[in-house]
């Protein structure tokens, strides 16, 4: 009697079987390829193109290297990108250690902490365009709470958002007041999730707060201090509504940075292909500082 | 001793303070005078040097305001104008401080005609991407879409909208309702927007620049409304000495701001941003002599009368200053009229007026044109673009504009609403300003490199105001970038000699 052909007949379903995990991703990656690759495929085409419109129509022409050159050319995003690394150079500095300080204080106080985990989170739920505006009347010159607060102490009123050298560190101050929450609320789950266990040996090894903080905690909470840090640093490259709506950029180049300049080329210019070009150079930079903090972030305790 | 525990406790409310404060807004209400940052102490300085006595023919002054031969009255009419029963459609327009008015004149309109017109109303930040969206897409959700006038040549020459008289063969443009400088025309040979071409857009709303004043003070001191530079100076001197009040206020924010605050220096010493474009003579002009007079009082009235902060002043800042009484004088646009004479946002409500802005004692008057085009785009259902049509021809008609008028909408485009009663009520003392501005207003950047040129404008001449570069070198740098925007875009440009530096 001849044997039935079993290998046969389990192959497809074997074949099935091997490559599940293929077809289990098929949609999530589907789904990444046209709301993610394509985009920045076409982002990539428009940047080697310039765009006009005839006839209610769109008129692509190849530019070839005419963007780059321009690019090469431009004085003004080198300024602005000069001044984006600065601003999240110092605001992104400010936030963790702040954010850090104030985890290990809220992470130490019981009573309460309910309530004011809650109210030290306020500044993060206040949308963007409101913290702009906001901030904006409390800068006022004539009217300000904080001019009138520095009068009221019998100092000068400052021009703070009209002087080169103060209008930056304004708006960097803005973004700390936003953020420093964001990095709490991170910093302080991590903190809450380290093993007391640790902790306690080291207490009894006679180690003092700062050497149970420098030799233990950090170490221990790096992975989380780098996720924070990693996600600051991306969001404040990407910098956008304090600028634009307590500065414009100005006073002169002060305060110019890479999103607001995208968005007067792409936008206001509409100079479509080179605001392309200028998009895909912030992803490239964007996508260096990623890959530097995921290797810098793995730490084995 | 404190406690640990306390001391942490205290640093936690420590934090919650600091972020707490600023979340509670700070609002501020204009201070009494005793509180608000002091001015500066300026050293004794002497007022800006008047400009040469000129010797040639007799300098241009303002026609005396004359009453017109017939003052014509309110709407008798019930119905303004027969246009049919029409399909509902959709107005994209703008939340300005007219815009009370404007809202009135639709519900009038639906009223009367028993059509109905949908308002999508949008802030004035986001428009223009709307208006682009719409116009782009299969079919646009806006039957009409409202644009700030330096954006009307990207939409004439994209071909994104309906040529008026394809849509209705007969239609006619009122005479009376202003043209503002044939910006409402789009010549494809010429790519000029002039009166040779095609009637794309009409007419919401025509802001210009006007001279702001407290009529007040000036009748106190004895001082008659400027007409020339030098009479603003003076009124500056005077009027300005007192530390809770500037004697000149610019408009000086980077970008469009100081951009439009100075074309009517700019064009008042006869100078221009490019010799000849409607007729395709890009040479970039900036950097002439004449506007670096300009630049150069410009940038010594700000420094000498105005605030600290004049290098970030915006229109609301404008019209914050005015309304609290800490301004003497500025230019800004008509629609910011209605600020000054509402009890419940101005303090000096019955002592501002309105005059035509003032020239140099050897120039001209002149005032830049910042009006409303409203276009029917193309990718429309035609019913919906009759129904635009009848709705701006109703609109267009005398009486819509002095109801428009009447219920705050300011100012109308039909110049004979300015020969009406309207214009004898203390609330519209700013007409006849207006009306003698008119002639005087010009059009400027009206080609598709507009918005790249006003951003080095706006930039290069923030940097002049704020020292960051002295007016030569500002206007050299400008003049060289400018110069290159019109060469990369085939133009024909030359450069002038540069500026001393």
């Amino acid at each position: 009697m001849q044997q039935p052909d079993t290998a046969s007949r389990r192959s497809p379903l074997a074949w099935l079987d091997s490559t599940f995990q293929y077809w289990a991703l098929a949609p999530a990656v589907l789904l990444f390829a046209v709301l993610t690759l394509y985009p920045v495929a076409n982002l990539l085409r428009m940047s080697v193109s310039t765009i006009d419109f005839a006839k209610g129509e769109f008129v692509w022409t190849f530019a070839g290297a005419k963007n780059l050159l321009t690019l090469a050319d431009d004085w003004l995003f080198r300024i602005a990108l000069r001044n984006t690394l600065s601003f999240v150079a110092a605001a992104v500095v400010l936030e963790m250690v702040l954010g850090f300080l104030l985890a290990l204080v809220a992470s130490q106080v019981t009573a309460g902490s309910g309530v004011y985990r809650t109210i030290l989170v306020i500044p993060i739920l206040v949308p963007a365009v409101a913290i702009g505006c906001m901030w904006k009347l409390m800068y006022n010159y004539e009217f300000g709470i904080i001019n009138q607060i520095l009068t009221a102490l019998r100092l000068p009123g400052q021009a703070w958002l009209a002087d080169v050298n103060m209008a930056m560190p304004a708006v960097i101050l803005v973004d700390v007041w936003h953020w420093v929450p964001f990095v709490f609320l991170i910093l302080l789950a991590g903190l809450e999730s380290l093993p007391v266990e640790v902790l306690e040996a080291a207490s009894v090894d006679g180690a003092n707060g700062w050497q149970r903080l420098w030799h233990v905690i950090m170490p221990l909470v790096w992975p989380t201090f780098s996720v924070a840090l990693m996600f600051r640093t991306i969001f404040a490259f990407k910098v956008f509504d304090e600028v634009f709506l307590l500065t414009s950029g100005g006073p002169g180049t002060s305060t110019e940075v890479v999103s607001l300049y995208i968005y007067q080329v792409f936008f206001s210019e509409n100079r479509m292909g080179y605001g392309a070009l200028l998009s895909i150079v912030t992803i490239a930079i964007i996508s260096l500082f990623v890959i530097v903090y995921r290797r810098t972030g793995r730490s084995e305790v | 001793m404190l406690s640990r525990q306390r001391l942490l406790t205290a640093l936690c409310l420590l934090a919650i303070v600091v972020m707490l404060v600023p979340a509670c807004g700070g609002t501020p209400t204009p201070a009494p005078t005793a509180t608000t940052a002091p001015k500066p102490a300026e050293p004794t300085k002497a007022p800006v040097a008047p400009t040469a006595v000129p010797t040639q023919a007799p300098l241009p002054t303002l026609p005396p305001t004359q009453a017109p031969s017939k003052v014509l009255g309110p709407p008798t009419k019930d119905v303004f104008l027969d246009v049919g029963k029409q399909v509902p459609f959709t107005f994209l327009i703008n939340s300005s401080p007219w815009y009370a008015g404007f809202e009135a004149v639709v519900k009038l309109y639906e009223k009367q005609t028993g059509n109905t017109v949908n308002l999508e109303v949008s802030p004035y930040a986001g428009m223009l991407e709307k208006a682009r969206n719409s116009v782009r897409g299969k079919e646009s959700p806006f039957d009409i879409v409202n644009l700030d006038t330096q954006n009307t040549v990207e939409f004439y020459s994209g071909g994104f909208l309906m040529p008026i008289k394809e849509i209705d063969p007969n239609f006619k443009l009122d005479p009376a309702v202003s043209t503002y400088d044939d910006c409402l025309y789009w010549n494809e040979k010429t790519q000029w927007r002039d009166k040779d071409g095609i009637l794309y857009g009409l007419p919401v709303q025509g802001n210009l620049n006007v001279y702001y004043y407290r009529a007040d003070l000036f009748e106190k001191a004895g001082l008659k409304v400027p007409e020339t530079w030098d009479e603003m100076v003076a009124a500056a001197e005077k009027l300005g000495k007192s530390p809770d009040i500037y004697g000149m206020v610019v408009r000086g924010e980077k970008g469009n701001g100081i951009r439009f605050d100075f074309m009517s220096y700019m064009l008042g010493v006869g100078g221009s941003i490019e010799k000849d474009a409607a007729h395709g003579d890009f040479t970039v002009t900036i950097n002439s002599p004449q506007v670096k007079k300009a630049l150069d009082f410009y940038v010594s009235l700000a420094k000498k009368y105005g605030p600290p902060n004049s290098g970030a002043i915006s229109q609301n800042d404008m019209v914050q200053l005015m309304s609290t009484g800490k301004a003497v004088q500025l230019n800004m646009v008509t629609a910011a009229w209605p600020n000054m004479d509402d009890p419940s946002k101005s303090q000096v409500v019955g002592k501002v007026n309105v005059s035509v802005i003032p020239r140099p004692a050897d120039g001209v008057f002149a005032t830049p044109i910042g009006n409303w085009v409203a276009g029917i785009p193309k990718n429309v259902p035609p019913e919906r673009q009759k129904a635009a049509l009848a709705f701006m021809k109703w609109y267009l008609t005398y009486e819509a504009q002095y109801r428009f008028v009447e219920a705050g909408g300011i100012p109308p485009v039909r110049t004979d609403v300015y020969d009406s009663d309207l214009a004898q009520k203390p609330a519209n003392r700013w007409m006849a300003a207006y009306k003698k501005s008119l002639p005087y207003a010009k059009q400027v950047l009206g080609y598709k490199e507009g918005a790249q040129v006003e951003a080095i404008l706006g930039l290069r001449l923030n940097q002049a105001l704020i020292g960051e570069l002295s007016t030569g070198k500002a206007l050299n740098l400008a003049a060289e970038e400018i110069y290159k925007v019109f060469k990369d875009n085939g133009r024909k440009t030359d450069m002038l000699p540069k500026l001393p530096e």
